[in-house]
């Protein structure tokens, strides 16, 4: 489809409609595990649904421009309310599903919606909780009825009665819904995504149909998508990513969204569907690493020999291609057995068996993860890109992938480097501005003589010779020294996650000191494993980050580290945490991502510590448990100091 | 008449291992769609009640009688046929088998082929194991462990492995339902989950729930009558908030005063 076709259909429920004409009942549209058994819905149930759904907002009085909270795990009601919203010419407001009260409250009530899905039981008791501060909701849908029988509150109502609604006033006009999608227009707001934030309150960024369809026409020119192509939809459905991965494509291309039984099935379903595109945020690329590690450590000594044996060989193979090099005959007899062997059936384990494409955003992905997953035949690449540009920026293209880049920018999207070494990403896909926040949208958007809008990122960064764009660190996140070396917290931190038995990294240093130091926050889960096996009694998460053994182990992959780094930047002291990041208690982000100011707060204590000349510091953090309670947590922690290996 | 008076009649139950008495002159009534907390301090006499209702133990006097059937004489398996099903304090589940084995092997209840009709397999046996199944298929979702469908019931964590033994109680399909503390030994988000998933069973099915359990918060929050023992006696019987309020029942908790 060439440009002057994106301005006649120039919506989702536009193309949405186009598939349904194209394949009727006669293909899978969407697919969820339910009752132990893959369920299958053609485009024309999905038709139905959304129709049926579309016509009941519409009797419930929902008008063209307003706005639609929703909430709730990913599955095909959701979908399929998201797209009945945008039929009715109405914009999504997507909120997590693990947000607290408080936090819906804000995005209910900015965005000003008018009405609410919310998945079930769980999520409608959080909207009675704070009904009185959100008076524009008229009224609360659910989706799932499990424990509601007893609601007898007007205020809220179930999906299937929408429905029922939306067929009464199908057949008194049965001409609404198409003219409805008819009316639509390609700058609608579509999507109303707050995002996570790592500084201050949400902002609520504005999307319109065009953003994201210029988007994924760009993107598919180099990674095409194909209607056989088949999505598993589990990455939060607040989040952009899930709508340009899954439900722009669905509607655009007509590939196939999967959705998992419920969150925990999720690496079980994966396995299943073996989908062709996978998105990992960073972070799960990196559990699924540590993973693989502890699983092949914990195997066979046969299985644990194959990798060892020909992981090199896949390593050796990933960088010549890497290089552009040609990989010789007995080598790729060698990759050929290795992958018979080893990398298939590890693949497959993952659920990437059919895999075309992987890729992660996010936070940065170290180059070691890159090469180490590359190395067993998966095809990953890093995404740079945001909320407010679509999900759409700069990609590794299949072969053109660069370890240390995040990748060209895709045919829609322009980059410039401002003078102060700011990434901006221009085109079609950038957003119109953060929702009721103008202060906020002049500092982040601008629109330049041509029209074109531009985003500025917050990120530095620069494009090196082959036009590939090389990411530094946020902006306000790099750092110099008091002895004027620089150092990107972001990258050692990325490096030391690699190691297995390190969850949470945050490293610290600033002008007024000399040295770089990390709080390290190890993996419970590995450390308990590694301590298990060398027979040493731990009893809490706290006890076990206190261990001599465990800094040992720790110490060891610092120093790992250390060598990759200039002199300057390196880690010079660290403590391990009594306790890990939590998002509970806003220490990172809903994404994982660290909020490095308050993190900076909150362990002030310990951070000056490190930068005397004591060995040890005591703690007492407050700790808000999972149900809302505090307690208080009371610990000496101690200070490593890495000894001076003064070269000659 | 039985039904106006309830579900199910304790009557002067006296229960005795060797010179020790276990119950003395228990009664009470348990009314059709009620959840009625037994409560009392430990070696009360609780679990040795409900072994006598479905006949684990028998009584040396009194009579049990349920929906106007004596079934105190009745054996186990009689007894769980009328629509009686328990959980147990200790578990007592198939731990080699995986959860869904666990469910399909409380349905056996419900499935009538014989022995050679189930060898042959397909036919009429088939079409029962996938009816019986979509009724298990049911409860893996009402108690949100689909993730554990096809796991060893004996690698689970305690916490899910109660869910389960829950889980085969419901797979009988049971008018009332006996819980042998089902919230032991849990942390309060898993108590928590417990007692939504009784509630709801009870709110979907009309189910009649006998429960026994020392956390006295959740037993006062989901119990809508509650009969107390102390040394095998009955002491109290009546709201939460009656309970709560009785003498006696504070004194057999705390103890004498002085």
């Amino acid at each position: 489809m060439d440009d002057s076709t994106l301005k006649v259909i120039d919506t989702l429920p536009k193309h949405f409609m186009e598939r349904v004409r194209e394949y009727g009942d006669r293909k899978v549209a969407v697919r969820q595990k339910e009752f132990g058994i893959w369920q299958e819905f053609t485009w024309k149930d999905s038709f139905h649904q959304v129709r049926d759904i579309c016509l009941g907002l519409a009797s419930l009085g929902l008008q063209r421009g307003d706005k639609v909270s929703i909430i709730g795990d990913n599955d095909r009601q959701h979908l399929w309310a998201d797209l009945a919203i945008l039929a009715a010419g109405a914009t999504a407001v997507g909120i997590f599903t693990d947000a607290i009260p408080s936090e819906m409250e804000y995005v209910a009530a900015h965005s000003e919606s008018v009405l609410v899905f919310a998945k079930d039981q769980e999520q409608v008791d959080k909207f009675l909780e704070i009904r009185e501060k959100i008076p524009l909701v008229k009224t609360v849908i659910y989706w799932d009825s499990h424990g509601m029988w007893n609601y007898n509150d007007p205020w809220l109502i179930s999906y299937d009665r929408v429905q029922e609604l939306g067929r009464k006033l199908g057949e008194e006009q049965p001409e609404l819904f198409h003219n409805l999608v008819a009316e639509g227009k390609g700058d609608d707001l579509c999507l109303l995504c707050y995002t996570s934030g790592t500084t201050g309150l949400p902002k609520g960024a504005m999307l319109s149909h065009l953003n994201f369809l210029a988007g994924i026409e760009a993107t598919a020119k180099v990674e095409p998508r194909f209607d056989t192509d088949n999505q598993i939809s589990f990455a939060p459905l607040a989040w952009i990513a899930e709508h340009t991965l899954s439900v722009t494509p669905h509607c655009r291309f007509g590939l196939i969204v999967n959705f998992p039984e419920s969150p925990e099935t999720v690496q079980a379903n994966i396995r299943e569907i073996a989908p062709d595109l996978i998105f990992f945020p960073a972070r799960l690329w990196e559990n699924l690493c540590a993973m693989v590690q502890i699983r092949i450590k914990d195997s066979t000594w046969i299985n644990r020999m194959f990798y060892k044996l020909f992981l090199p060989i896949g390593y050796k193979v990933a960088d010549l291609q890497y290089e552009g090099k040609r990989v010789g005959p007995l080598l790729a007899f060698l990759y050929w057995l290795g992958d018979l062997l080893v990398f298939r059936p590890l693949r497959d384990q993952l659920g990437l068996g059919r895999v075309r494409t992987a890729i992660t955003a996010g936070a940065a992905l170290s180059p070691d993860m890159l090469r180490y997953f590359r190395a067993f035949g998966i095809n990953l690449g890093q995404v740079f890109s945001s909320t407010e540009t679509a999900a759409v920026g700069t990609q590794h293209f299949s072969d053109d992938v660069k370890y240390a880049s995040v990748g060209k920018p895709v045919p829609c999207c322009q980059v410039k480097i401002a003078d102060d070494g700011e990434i901006w990403l221009g085109g079609d896909n950038i957003f119109h501005g953060y929702f009721r926040d103008r202060d906020k949208t002049s500092q982040s958007l601008s629109i330049d003589e041509n029209g074109t809008r531009w985003f500025h990122t917050g990120d530095a960064g620069y494009m090196d010779d082959d036009g590939h764009l090389i990411y530094l660190d946020r902006l306000k996140d790099m750092i110099e020294l008091a002895n004027k070396e620089q150092f990107s917290p972001q990258f050692i931190e990325g490096r030391l996650k690699f190691s297995p038995y390190i969850r949470d990294v945050m490293a610290v240093g600033n002008s007024e000191v000399d040295i770089v130091t990390a709080l390290i926050s190890i993996d419970f889960e590995s450390v308990g494993r590694f301590a298990e096996k060398n027979r040493i009694t731990y009893t809490t998460f706290v006890d076990l980050s206190q261990k001599p053994e465990v800094y040992q182990l720790i110490l060891e992959a610092v120093k790992g580290v250390n060598e990759t780094l200039p002199p300057g930047g390196r880690v010079k002291k660290f403590v391990l945490l009594h306790k890990e990041f939590d998002a509970d208690e806003a220490e990172m982000t809903r994404t994982r991502k660290l909020r490095r100011g308050f993190l900076t707060d909150r362990y002030s204590e310990m951070i000056s510590a490190m930068y005397g000349d004591v060995d040890s510091v005591s703690v007492s953090a407050t700790v808000r448990y999972q149900d809302g309670r505090e307690g208080v947590v009371e610990t000496d922690v101690r200070i490593m100091t890495l000894e001076e290996t003064v070269s000659a | 008449m039985a039904e106006n008076n309830g579900q199910l009649i304790v009557e002067d139950v006296y229960l005795s291992f060797g010179g020790t008495l276990a119950l003395v002159d228990v009664s009470f009534n348990v009314h059709k769609g009620e959840i009625l907390a037994i409560i009392g301090p430990n070696g009360a006499g609780k679990t040795s009640l409900l072994n006598c209702i479905n006949n684990f133990y028998k009584p040396d006097k009194g009579s049990i009688t349920f929906n106007g059937t004596n079934i105190t004489k009745l054996p186990p398996y009689k007894i769980a046929k009328l629509g009686i099903a328990r959980t147990f304090q200790n578990l007592a589940l198939y731990t080699g088998l995986s959860t869904v084995d666990n469910l399909m092997a409380a349905r056996h209840l419900h499935m009538h082929q014989s022995m050679w009709g189930s060898m042959l397999y397909w036919g009429p046996a088939q079409r029962e194991e996938v009816e019986n199944r979509k009724i298990v298929e049911e409860i893996i979702d009402f108690l949100e462990i689909e993730h554990i469908r096809k796991a060893t019931v004996g690698a689970l964590p305690y916490g899910l492995r109660k869910r389960v033994e829950l889980g085969r109680a419901l797979a009988m399909e049971p008018e009332l339902l006996l819980l042998d503390e089902p919230m032991t030994g849990m942390n309060v988000e898993e108590k928590e989950d417990m007692a939504r998933f009784i509630l709801d069973i009870h709110e979907l099915q009309d189910t009649t729930i006998v429960l026994i359990e020392h956390d006295m918060g959740l037993v006062m929050d989901i119990s809508e009558r509650v009969v107390v023992l102390d040394f095998g006696r009955k002491i109290a019987e009546g709201s939460p908030k009656e309970v709560r309020n009785n003498p006696n029942v504070i004194q057999a908790y705390l103890g004498q005063e002085g």
